[in-house]
């Protein structure tokens, strides 16, 4: 029911190292495409002149859903026949939620990015920060005021057979 | 102190990518610049610089209080001298003040020049004389001490100056090693300041148009060389680039530079531009020279100066190539000791190999052997080695300690068992209580096996992890002392990319005979970052590692050569967060 429920990450995609197409360094025009259920969240520019060390720096404030399990990063060069996907990491969300540091530490986190064979092909470096939202630091019963709102008329029928019958307020709300 | 200096200027000084600055500055004898540089993020911190930071050198001032009064019809006439006692116990005289006349009080003017080495202990001596009136003419340096009267005398290592957020440290005067009487001999206070030129750095981007082609079946392989014209009329390199393949319009990493290495602004530089050649006898495409001030200008305007070569005639010829400073700024770069004396602090963790593999530690030739006599085993060694260095920086010198592969009293094999077989908590209170709780471990567990560091990396990274909820000042160091292979390298390697984004450095001593060769993988030292099975690159190098045997009976110490890399580390992360230390007024008031 909280499908729609997101949270806020700032990701930076800093930069690339040793970005190759079919062996060879890339020459130029390199970009990163960053996306969660192949939904794209964010795009950077083009670099120019970075060859295949390619150097963004762009900070990208994206939202996604709370049940992503994974964004991905996608590596890929400007050609004249189009774009052409170089190489592709996988981030897994517990590699920046969760875990024993605070929730809005900011994580420098570097991968490997394989091409479509799964052939390794250099390294995406980027850094991310979960936004912690207000109601988060204060209470967890207002997290939810948050998500139900979407899912009142929708979600209702599928979840109530899972709560225990003759609860008035629950009532409440069929009669209504 | 003057055999232990040496490893330190030869690892900074020189060096502007981090990868180049271990290998001397003549890249005739080395293999190559960096071709795939173990930065992670285009951030400045990490980037460039000499990853050692800067080379941190200290002066003492010295004033004493309530001294002896050994003159008769007046005060005593005190000067102090300022001794770096050496491993063999002989004392290195490092300087001496002037001489404060009739004064029992003294505030010395004339400092004490020190380098700090983090790397190792810097024990220190004092001695307070009273000059005889006779020799009041005499230039202090060629005093003959033996024939001046003896005031008293101190010892303490640098490091507990350093440590003190005042940086001031006041000792009680002493007799002559031997007789230390009861008669009080006054106090003696140390105060240490940094000695820094200036904090003050400058990144800058360069690039390259229109160079020469140098290769015949490619374009050049260009990098730059950076080097600082001396007074003497030679000139230093100071930091190279990276190596851009067949490019003849390149465009370099950022370059770090310290006011150390460039001197001054107006200091000419020499820029030379070279194809690399995997021989070593790389080609040089053209150079010039240009201060700081002038790459300055160049950015402003934006526009390039040309490369000149030098033909065998002594013909300068100006090249079509041209210089271009794409990005130029001035930071400041605090070192290692503005952390600490701020209050950062570095925590001390041990983990001890439990293995089978050690032998049977009733057995003489048990790695884990306590001998009756009090000869310590390399474990001991390297735990009281390592220990008595960083216990320094530790204000609480309680440290978590923690044994792997034995198996403890309730019967099962543990891959991080509390040392102390504390239940409740794994913490012992200094060096001292490590020795203990390593003791009293080797008669409660049984060696067992196989080797897994994963749950020590992992319990050292939680406690990390946990501490920045509450500070962020504070750096976790762990030791793993172990006599072996490691039964899955995997494993450990996932525990260290997981862990190699906190603040955390890990410090592995091999003892033994066996092959540590994957050792040496998990030391990144090679350029290749370590790497997990899902695919995550560490965030950067965390991980040193020293075999004892190596480096056994040679003239660096295990511990220097572990530590080595310790600030550096250091830095990489506070600077990569942009986390600087925190005002030493602040400090104060805290502290």
């Amino acid at each position: 029911m909280f499908s729609t429920a997101s949270r806020t990450l700032e990701i930076t995609v800093i930069s690339g190292e040793d970005i190759r197409n079919k062996r060879k360094p890339v020459k130029k025009n390199v970009f990163a495409v960053i996306r969660t259920d192949s939904q794209p969240l964010c795009r950077t520019e083009t670099d120019k002149d970075g060859g295949s060390y390619p150097y963004w720096n762009e900070k990208h404030n994206v939202d996604i859903p709370v049940h992503a399990r994974f964004i991905t990063v996608e590596v890929q060069c400007k050609t004249s026949v189009g774009d052409k996907t170089l190489g592709m990491a996988t981030i897994p969300v517990s590699d920046f939620v969760g875990g024993f540091v605070p929730q809005s530490y900011l994580h420098f986190l570097s991968y490997r990015l394989r091409d479509s064979n799964g052939e390794r092909n250099g390294i995406i470096n980027v850094s991310v920060k979960a936004k912690v939202p207000e109601y988060a630091a204060s209470s967890c019963s207002s997290a939810t005021t948050i998500g139900v709102p979407f899912g009142k008329t929708s979600c209702y029928g599928g979840v109530v057979p899972g709560v225990p019958v003759g609860v008035p307020i629950m009532k409440q709300y069929y009669q209504g | 102190m003057a055999a232990t200096t040496m490893p330190l200027t030869s690892s900074t000084g020189l060096g502007g990518s981090s990868n180049s600055s271990r290998k001397s500055s003549e890249f005739e004898n080395e293999t190559l610049p960096c071709r795939t540089a173990p930065n992670l993020c285009g951030c400045v911190a990490c980037r460039g610089g000499s990853n050692r930071g800067s080379k941190d050198t200290a002066l003492l001032s010295l004033a004493a209080f309530n001294l002896r009064d050994r003159d008769i019809t007046s005060k005593s006439d005190p000067m102090a001298v300022v001794y770096a006692k050496k491993i063999d116990g002989k004392l290195d005289e490092l300087g001496r003040t002037e001489v404060v006349l009739n004064s029992l009080n003294p505030t010395w003017i004339e400092k004490v020049t020190v380098a700090f080495q983090f790397e190792i202990m810097q024990p220190f001596v004092f001695h307070v004389y009273d000059i005889d009136t006779k020799y009041y003419n005499v230039p202090v340096k060629t005093l003959k001490l033996e024939d001046q009267d003896f005031l008293g005398e101190a010892t303490c290592v640098l490091s507990e100056i350093v440590t003190k957020q005042s940086r001031s440290l006041t000792l009680n005067l002493h007799g002559k090693s031997g007789h230390t009487g009861l008669r009080n001999l006054g106090v003696l206070t140390i105060h240490a300041e940094e000695l820094v030129a200036s904090r003050s750095a400058v990144e800058i981007t360069l690039r390259c148009s229109y160079l020469d082609n140098k290769d015949l079946f490619s374009k050049s392989d260009p990098f730059l060389r950076v080097s600082r014209i001396v007074e003497s009329g030679g000139s230093i390199p100071i930091c190279k680039t990276e190596v851009v393949n067949n490019n003849l319009n390149p465009t370099w990493k950022p370059l770090c530079l310290s006011m150390q290495q460039f001197g001054s602004k107006d200091n000419p530089l020499i820029i030379e531009c070279f194809d690399f050649n995997s021989s070593g006898n790389h080609v040089l495409i053209g150079k010039l020279q240009k201060s700081v001030a002038d790459l300055e200008k160049l950015h402003k305007g934006r526009s390039g100066a040309n490369l000149i070569l030098t033909s065998h005639h002594g013909h300068e010829k100006i090249l079509k190539g041209q210089l271009f400073v794409d990005q130029f700024c001035e930071k400041e770069q605090y070192s290692f000791l503005d952390y600490i004396s701020s209050g950062f602090e570095l925590n001390f963790m041990v983990a001890i190999d439990f293995t089978a593999s050690n032998g049977n530690p009733r057995n003489p030739d048990s790695l884990h052997y306590i001998d009756p006599s009090g000869r310590l085993n390399s474990y001991q060694k390297a735990i009281i080695d390592v220990g008595e260095v960083i216990q320094f920086y530790d204000s609480d010198k309680r440290f978590p300690a923690w044994g792997f592969g034995g198996r403890t009293s309730d019967g099962t094999i543990s891959h991080c068992f509390n040392l102390n077989g504390n239940a409740g908590g794994f913490e012992v209170e200094g060096v001292e209580g490590i020795m203990t709780a390593y003791a009293s471990a080797l008669h409660n567990v049984a060696l067992a096996g196989p080797t897994l560091f994963g749950q020590v990396i992992n319990t050292a990274a939680q406690t990390a992890g946990q501490s920045l909820s509450y500070n962020s000042n504070k750096y976790f160091v762990l030791l793993i002392i172990t006599d072996g292979v490691l039964t899955d390298l995997q494993e450990t390697k996932d525990a260290l990319v997981k862990a190699s984004d906190l603040p955390l450095s890990i410090l592995i001593v091999g003892v033994g005979g066996a092959d540590f060769g994957q050792m040496e993988v998990l030391d990144a030292d090679n350029g290749q970052r370590l790497e997990s099975s899902t695919g995550r690159v560490a965030t950067h190098d965390i991980v040193q590692f020293v075999s004892m045997r190596d480096v056994h009976g040679g003239r660096i110490s295990v511990v220097q050569a572990l530590l080595e890399e310790l600030p550096g580390q250091f830095l990489t992360y506070m600077r990569r967060r942009d986390i600087k230390p925190r005002p030493l007024h602040v400090a104060q008031t805290s502290g």
